[in-house]
Parts: C-alpha cells; sequence; structure tokens
C-alpha cells in the first residue's frame, strides 16, 4: 500500500520535471554572437522550416553586410520599404558615423530598441517587430514596425444596449487598451503588461487606476498571474480558471465584458481590468454577485427606469431558476395552494399526459437547452429549420399529441426568457444548469426541497469569495449605504462614494449633494 | 479556531430567528393554555428572563472577553469542575440541537409531506446545517442577513392580508382572572427567551463588542414585540380556540383569502419557516460544534461538525420516543431544563467570578 503511495508519488514528480524541462528548452538563454554569420545561423536554425519567416539580406551603405528578419503580414512592408531598407542602403559615400547610433536616434522609425538576446530577438520577430542585424555589431535593432490585419472596432455582440456607447473591445490587445485610454485620460490609469504562454507568449495587461485601486489587490493579481504556467492562452476563460478563488464554483468570480464603458466604470469603483490577447472579453475583478446581473444600460437611462428594470430582472432571475421546479412541486406536492379554477384548468390539460410533471419538466428544459445551444452553433443558412423544428413541432405538436401538457410549454417558455435577462450571459447559464438540481429536489420533496436548493446556494454564495472581497456585498455583509447601487439604481447625484470593498482608499467620487435644486439655481443668478 | 468575524448587527439577525422560529409556532397555543385571553402579556414578563439573560452574558464576556463559557468557566471553577460544567453545557446543547431538530421534523411530517420518513427530512437539514457550520461564524452572519428579511417580511404580509379576519374584541377580559395566569403562561416562553445565552458562544467574534450589549438587548425587545404581535393576531383570529391547536399560526394562515386567489398559502409559510429554522438550528449546531472542539482544545471546530451533526441526528431519535413526548419536553421540561442551564448556571458562574475578582483585587492590594 504505502510503495504505491510512494510509485503514485513519483510519477507525479516525474510528469512535473517533465513540464519544467519542456518549457525550458523552448526557452534559448544564449546571448547573440559577435559574429554575424553566426548569429544569421543560429536564426535561420531556430526558424528552420518556417516559411514565412522573412530573411531579407542586403549590403548596408553598400558594404556592410546585414540582414533584416520579419514576418510576412506581421509587419509593415511599405515602413520596411520605406524608412528602413531605401535609407540604409544609399551609396557608400552617404554613410553616416557611427552606424549604431544613426540607426538607433536618426532613422525615422517609431521605435528601435537594442537586442542582445537571442530569446529577445525571437520575442521580438514573433511579434512582428522586425530584427535588423549587420556585420560588426554584436547587438541586434528590433524595430516597431509591427502591423498585422484586425478588425474594426465593431458593436459588443454579446451585451447589446438601446442607448449608451457602441463600441466594443476587439481582438487586438493596443486597440483596446487604447479605447480604455480614451475614456480615461488621465495619468492615473496604469497599464502593466506581461507575457503568458510558453508558445503562445500572449501579451496579458492588468489596467487599473492608481489612487484607486488596493495595491495589494493589484499584487495579488500579478502573483497569481505569474503563477500560470501553460503552453498557451487563446481566451481570456483560461486564466479567469486558473486565477479565480474557488475553482469549483459554479458562479463566476470573476466578470467578463467586451465593453470598454463597463470596464472602466469598474476601473473608476478601484476594480482592476484584465485584458487579454486575442479576444474581446476582458476580466474584471474584483466583483460581487450583483456586479453580473448590473447592466451598464441601468446607467443610461433615468435612474426610474434603471431602477425598474433591475427589479425586473431581479424577479425574472428569481424566476429562471425556480419557475419550473415552483410548477413541479405544486402539482406534485401542493395542489391546495392553487385556487381552485385555476387547479382545474392545469389539471384538465394534464390529463393525457402520460409522464409525471417531472419528467415532463425534464424533458422539456433539456430539449429547450438543446434548442438553445443549437441556435448558437448552427450556420445561419439553417437557422430558420431550427426554429421551425422548436415552434411547430416541440411547441404545438407535442402538446396535440398529449405528450406535454400546454401550462408546462408555458413555463418553459417564460424560463427560457427569464434566463436570457440577465446581461451577462455567463451568469444566465449558471443559472440554468442550477434549475436541473432544483427541479430535481421538487420532485422530490416538494416546497421543502426547493428551500433547501435555496438556503444550499445562498450558503454557497455567502462563502464564495472574489479575490477577497465578499460575493454578496454589500447585502451581505450588509452595508446600507451600498445598497443605493443594489436595492434601487440611485439617481447618479446620490452616487457619491465608491464600493467600500473595493474603492476604500478613495472613498468619494463626487462633490456631495450635487442633486439639481431650482432654489440654489436661482441664488446663483 | 474560529477566525471570522462578525458584526453586532449580524449578531442580532443570527439570534432572532434563533428565539422566534420555533417560538412564533409553539409559543401562541401553549401560553393560551395558561393565560387564556391575555396571552399577549405572557411573552413581555417571559422576556425578562431574556434580558436577564443578555445581561449575564454580556458581563461575563466582559470579564473574558475573548473567551466562549466553555473556555472560562475552567477558570472560573477550576479545572476539573469547568470541566464538567462545559460537558453539561455541551450534554445541554446538543441533546437540545437534537430536539429542536425533531420537532421541526415533526412539523414538516405533521403537516406537509405526511409520507416521508422523518428521518430524511432531519438529516437533509443536518447537512444543510453542517455546510454553513463549516463554513464559520462569517458565513453563518451573512446568510442570516439574508434570511432574516425573508423570516419576517412574511409575517407583515400575513398580518396585513389577515386584516379582514381580525376579531378585536377577543382580546376582552383583560386580566379578568388577575395577574397569575399571564405569569403562568410566562414560564413556559421563559425557556426560549434563556435561549439568548447562545450569545455567548458569538460575542468573543465581534468587530464592535461594545455594540453587544444594546444589540443583544434590541434583540429580546424584537423578540418579544414579535411573540407579542403573533400572540395578538392568533387570539384575534382564533379567539378561547388557540389553546386547542398544535401550530396556531399555521390554522390562522389559513384564514388569508384574497380576491379568492391567494388562498391556502400555508405552504408558503411553511417554505419561510424552513429559513427560521434552519438560522436556529445552525446557531445551536455551531455552538455544540465550537464549544466541544473547545472542551476538547482542539485546534479547529470543523473536524468536529460531521460527528456531531449525526450526534445530533441520533439525540433527535433517542430522546423522544413519539412526537407527544417532543411536545411534553418542550412544555414540561425545557422550560426549566433550559433556564437551569442558561440563566441561572451562567448567573452563579458571573457571582463566582466576581467574587473570585474582588477577592483578587483585595489581595492585589494588600500585598502592595
Amino acid at each position: 500500500m504505502i510503495r504505491n503511495v510512494g510509485k503514485l508519488l513519483r510519477k507525479t514528480k516525474e510528469k512535473k520535471s517533465l513540464i519544467q524541462n519542456d518549457y525550458q528548452d523552448s526557452k534559448p538563454a544564449d546571448e547573440l554572437d559577435v559574429s554575424f554569420s553566426q548569429n544569421v545561423e543560429t536564426l535561420r536554425s531556430v526558424y528552420d522550416n518556417c516559411s514565412d519567416v522573412m530573411f531579407r539580406s542586403f549590403l548596408l551603405f553598400g558594404k556592410t553586410r546585414a540582414m533584416l528578419i520579419y514576418i510576412a503580414g506581421l509587419s509593415d512592408i511599405e515602413a520596411i520599404e520605406q524608412y528602413v531598407l531605401s535609407p540604409l542602403m544609399q551609396e557608400a559615400s552617404k554613410e553616416p558615423q557611427p552606424l549604431n547610433e544613426f540607426i538607433e536616434h536618426k532613422m525615422p522609425v517609431p521605435k528601435v530598441v537594442k537586442v542582445n538576446m537571442l530569446a529577445d530577438c525571437i520575442e521580438s520577430i514573433s511579434s512582428g517587430n522586425p530584427i535588423l542585424l549587420y556585420e560588426g555589431e554584436s547587438d541586434g535593432f528590433s524595430l516597431g514596425l509591427s502591423k498585422w490585419e484586425k478588425r474594426a472596432i465593431e458593436e459588443p455582440v454579446a451585451e447589446g444596449g438601446v442607448r449608451g456607447s457602441r463600441e466594443g473591445f476587439i481582438e487586438s490587445l493596443e486597440v483596446n487598451t487604447s479605447q480604455l485610454r480614451r475614456i480615461i485620460k488621465s495619468p492615473a490609469l496604469k497599464i502593466q503588461s506581461m507575457k503568458i504562454g510558453t508558445l503562445t507568449r500572449t501579451n496579458v495587461s492588468i489596467a487599473y487606476i492608481d489612487g484607486l485601486v488596493d495595491k495589494s489587490l493589484i499584487e495579488e493579481i500579478t502573483t497569481r498571474l505569474e503563477r500560470i504556467k501553460i503552453d498557451g492562452i487563446l481566451e481570456s476563460e483560461y486564466i479567469e480558471e486558473m486565477i479565480e478563488d474557488n475553482p469549483f464554483s459554479p458562479f463566476p468570480q470573476i466578470m467578463s465584458t467586451e465593453r470598454p464603458d463597463v470596464a472602466c466604470s469598474s476601473l473608476l469603483e478601484g476594480r482592476a481590468v484584465i485584458l487579454v490577447e486575442g479576444t474581446p472579453f476582458t476580466l474584471i475583478a474584483p466583483i460581487s454577485f450583483f456586479s453580473l446581473i448590473q447592466s451598464q444600460e441601468d446607467y443610461a437611462q433615468r435612474f426610474m427606469a434603471g431602477t425598474f428594470i433591475r427589479w425586473l430582472r431581479y424577479f425574472f432571475m428569481g424566476l429562471s431558476l425556480l419557475l419550473p421546479s415552483l410548477y413541479v412541486a405544486i402539482l406534485t406536492f401542493h395542489h391546495e395552494a392553487v385556487p381552485t379554477a385555476l387547479l382545474l384548468s392545469v389539471a384538465a390539460s394534464r390529463e393525457s399526459v402520460p409522464f409525471p410533471a417531472i419528467v415532463e419538466a425534464l424533458a422539456m428544459e433539456i430539449t429547450f437547452e438543446a434548442l438553445r445551444e443549437a441556435g448558437v452553433r448552427l450556420p445561419k443558412q439553417v437557422g430558420s429549420a431550427v426554429s421551425i423544428v422548436g415552434a411547430l413541432v416541440i411547441g404545438q405538436a407535442s402538446v396535440q399529441a398529449g405528450l406535454v401538457s400546454a401550462p408546462m410549454v408555458i413555463v418553459v417558455a417564460i424560463t427560457g426568457i427569464a434566463s436570457f435577462m440577465m446581461p451577462r450571459y455567463i451568469a444566465g447559464i449558471t443559472f440554468r444548469m442550477l434549475r436541473f438540481p432544483m427541479m430535481l429536489l421538487a420532485g422530490t420533496l416538494g416546497l421543502l426541497g426547493i428551500m433547501m436548493g435555496i438556503i444550499a446556494i445562498v450558503i454557497h454564495l455567502c462563502s464564495l469569495r472574489s479575490f477577497g472581497v465578499p460575493y454578496l456585498a454589500p447585502l451581505a455583509p450588509l452595508k446600507g449605504k451600498e445598497l443605493k447601487d443594489v436595492l434601487w439604481r440611485a439617481p447618479w447625484w446620490m452616487m457619491d462614494t465608491r464600493p467600500s470593498f473595493t474603492g476604500d482608499s478613495n472613498v468619494y467620487r463626487q462633490a456631495p449633494e450635487q442633486g439639481p435644486n431650482p432654489k440654489r439655481g436661482s441664488e446663483t443668478e | 479556531m474560529e477566525k471570522g468575524k462578525i458584526s453586532s448587527l449580524q449578531m442580532a439577525f443570527l439570534m432572532y430567528p434563533t428565539i422566534v422560529a420555533t417560538a412564533v409556532l409553539g409559543v401562541p397555543s401553549i401560553t393560551a393554555k395558561y393565560a387564556k385571553t391575555d396571552l399577549w402579556l405572557s411573552p413581555i414578563l417571559a422576556s425578562l428572563i431574556g434580558f436577564a439573560t443578555v445581561y449575564i452574558a454580556y458581563k461575563l464576556h466582559k470579564l473574558y472577553p475573548k473567551q466562549t463559557v466553555i473556555q472560562f468557566s475552567e477558570q472560573i471553577i477550576g479545572r476539573v469542575p469547568g470541566k464538567i460544567l462545559s460537558f453539561l453545557f455541551l450534554f445541554f446543547y446538543i441533546p437540545i440541537t437534537g430536539q429542536i431538530l425533531r420537532s421541526y421534523g415533526e412539523f414538516i411530517v405533521d403537516s406537509f409531506l405526511v409520507k416521508t420518513p422523518i428521518s430524511v427530512i432531519m438529516a437533509s437539514m443536518v447537512l444543510l446545517c453542517a455546510f454553513i457550520v463549516r463554513g464559520g461564524i462569517e458565513v453563518l452572519g451573512r446568510a442570516a442577513q439574508l434570511f432574516v428579511p425573508v423570516f419576517i417580511l412574511p409575517l407583515l404580509l400575513l398580518i396585513i392580508l389577515l386584516g379582514a379576519d381580525l376579531e378585536f374584541k377577543n382580546i376582552f377580559p383583560i386580566l379578568g382572572n388577575g395577574i397569575m395566569p399571564p405569569i403562568k403562561g410566562s414560564i413556559i416562553p421563559g425557556g426560549w427567551f434563556s435561549e439568548f445565552f447562545l450569545m455567548i458562544f458569538l460575542l468573543p467574534f465581534l468587530t464592535d463588542m461594545k455594540k453587544g450589549m444594546k444589540y443583544g438587548m434590541m434583540t429580546v425587545f424584537a423578540v418579544m414585540m414579535t411573540l407579542v404581535v403573533v400572540n395578538l393576531i392568533v387570539l384575534f383570529v382564533l379567539g378561547s380556540t388557540t389553546s386547542t391547536k398544535i401550530y396556531p399560526m399555521m390554522n390562522v394562515s389559513r384564514y388569508i383569502s384574497l380576491a379568492d386567489f391567494f388562498e391556502h398559502l400555508e405552504s408558503a409559510i411553511m417554505a419561510v419557516w424552513i429559513v427560521g429554522a434552519f438560522v436556529k438550528i445552525s446557531v445551536f449546531y455551531y455552538a455544540a460544534a465550537l464549544g466541544t472542539a473547545q472542551w476538547l482544545n482542539l485546534s479547529d471546530y470543523r473536524p468536529v461538525v460531521w460527528p456531531i451533526g449525526i450526534l445530533i441526528v441520533e439525540f433527535s431519535f433517542w430522546s423522544y420516543p413519539s412526537s407527544m413526548d417532543v411536545s411534553r419536553y418542550d412544555i414540561v421540561a425545557f422550560p426549566f431544563h433550559g433556564v437551569l442551564m442558561q440563566t441561572i448556571i451562567p448567573l452563579l458562574l458571573l457571582v463566582i467570578a466576581l467574587i473570585g475578582k474582588r477577592n483578587r483585587q483585595r489581595k492585589g492590594s494588600n500585598s502592595s
């Protein structure tokens, strides 16, 4: 027994060391050689069988052998031609002295960096910055001429809105940070960068506002990010799952958004934003549960409308979790709670249905989830087919055939609508998932089971934390003052303070008592 | 042991359902048995025990601010007697948690899930409570903050919806048979009010210890008002038949009829009441687990949570052969057992501690 455990331990140790070796191999730590041809040779062997890497050899001012290395499609060819090759390929008589001085300071290129490590050379080439090497110089020059195809800024797809900014993040990290900088022009907006992923070398930036954010939070995020050892980051979700507080929770403890305005409003509340190259979805941490059910549009319309919508959303959030289970519980265990007339009509429509309510509900809910998923995946051309199947076959035909009762179809439809009312898709899916255990509980213990399920969810939510911030703040622990953004959407002139758990270092966000007051107006006149 | 901290408001939110949850069901008919139409006076008299218990608990807490009764009883009366006394406390709290659990299960099985085995209902509740107890006092405090409004609002709603059925003249005659019936009726609720001694397990973890007394007293007052209002509502609706019902609140909730549509809300009331029962059992369970760990000088109380959960379920069966015995214990034994353990013994502890302190001071001043 003990020997087995020992073997097991040894095996995992071996595995670990294997992975570490793997990572070290891909990171050459050598310096560039003094010899030009040796350097070219090394780089050629590194980029062996990479047909997209261009080695452009030429003569610097007619006599010095030089090599420009770049990747096709990642660098600005026109700029290379105009600002690098043409000034450097002049006649020998025009050769300036010293040469490296000229390249570093007199070439019309936005950014020139001297590199002397092989790894840095490779890094630079891979990110689209051409490397210039020439004979007699042991350093290379990285020219900041990267340029690649990217999508235009478009309307965010997953988070629409009627009023408010229509810009969304895109896949390019530089464009995304520039969008943040365009909204928050203060130099207090700090953006720290790092590279994660041994193969993808994905750029990851942490944005925060100096003076608002808790310094220890940034340290914590940085250490958690630095701990990630992975071959590649393709989506911010990879990072989210690697740094969140409780990985075994159905509730997201880090919010993702593709809207710059949402990211900026979080920054202003003293939260940190993690931007990841290659995905329009940026991460916001720390969050509370209520961040997930607040939409930017609550703040972009009159506060009464915002409050109304918010309450509607709370109500339907409850429905999306509970409606099918309440229906099952009441039909199975608590007939007496239904008014007689209603009970009669429900019973009449259920007369021919051969299944118990719980089976009926589970079948319909699963079908609905399948329809939803199919609707997301399927090519646009066959979209109408699914909607016909969904509406006619499952909706109408199954009721007519007596397999499903009409009230059940209504319940499923309302639940489906309710689950899409969540402004964050990821939160909606959490509730859709939790609906199934709730239905099973309702089918076995009735209302008691539903209460048990709710209590279990609340216990879980109460124990969750997002980067140290209690998940249900400001409701539990109760912060009376901050309910202004939870129980209702207070008018902007009442939003004096930042949330205490994130913006504690700089509590006030605006001058107090700015409420529009006709009297005050007449005083100044 | 317990690293979490709660605010005194959270303590109040924890203590309120701890008393009210079960009292709201049983107290009206029990007090009606003795006090008849004066049943609303009984909670007021009984609350005196509550105020006294909070006072004693707070005074003890001030003498030993970082400790619970399990720890400081050793310091007050010596190591071996202290251990024995602490064991008595544990042997009080663990079975009493079982008793609460049993009455919860009996209520659910009696009124709603007639065919479900009571062990399933009790075990599922203990499971949930074990989760929250393992989560620590912070989770407990936060959950209470969410649950108590859920518990109180329907109570208020009930009163409003019952407006049409209230017969205010049922209250007369006031004190028709003198003051003795309400006093007799207050003895049993007194047992409930003595449960405020559980505060001693929460006070060491307060962030704002000075407010502990204030919020404790306010909670007693809130509980008293709730019970008075509930007793009055039951009296106004049911009149002299109150004492014949086991759970008068449930009978009362059947009177609700709004627009011929909202009727028979008792299952909704039950659903809400479960929340209160959950907080109550959790607080008792937490005290039992924390106390056991402290009694055994463990470094963490979490390892004992599951064993104690099993013990609680066992005690709920061992102690009471039938549901009649559960309610008999509530009426005959608990008022005396509860008050003895939670008010009188702590009072004695406090007196001994104060005398000991004075002696020590005198000695100190003599020697110097």
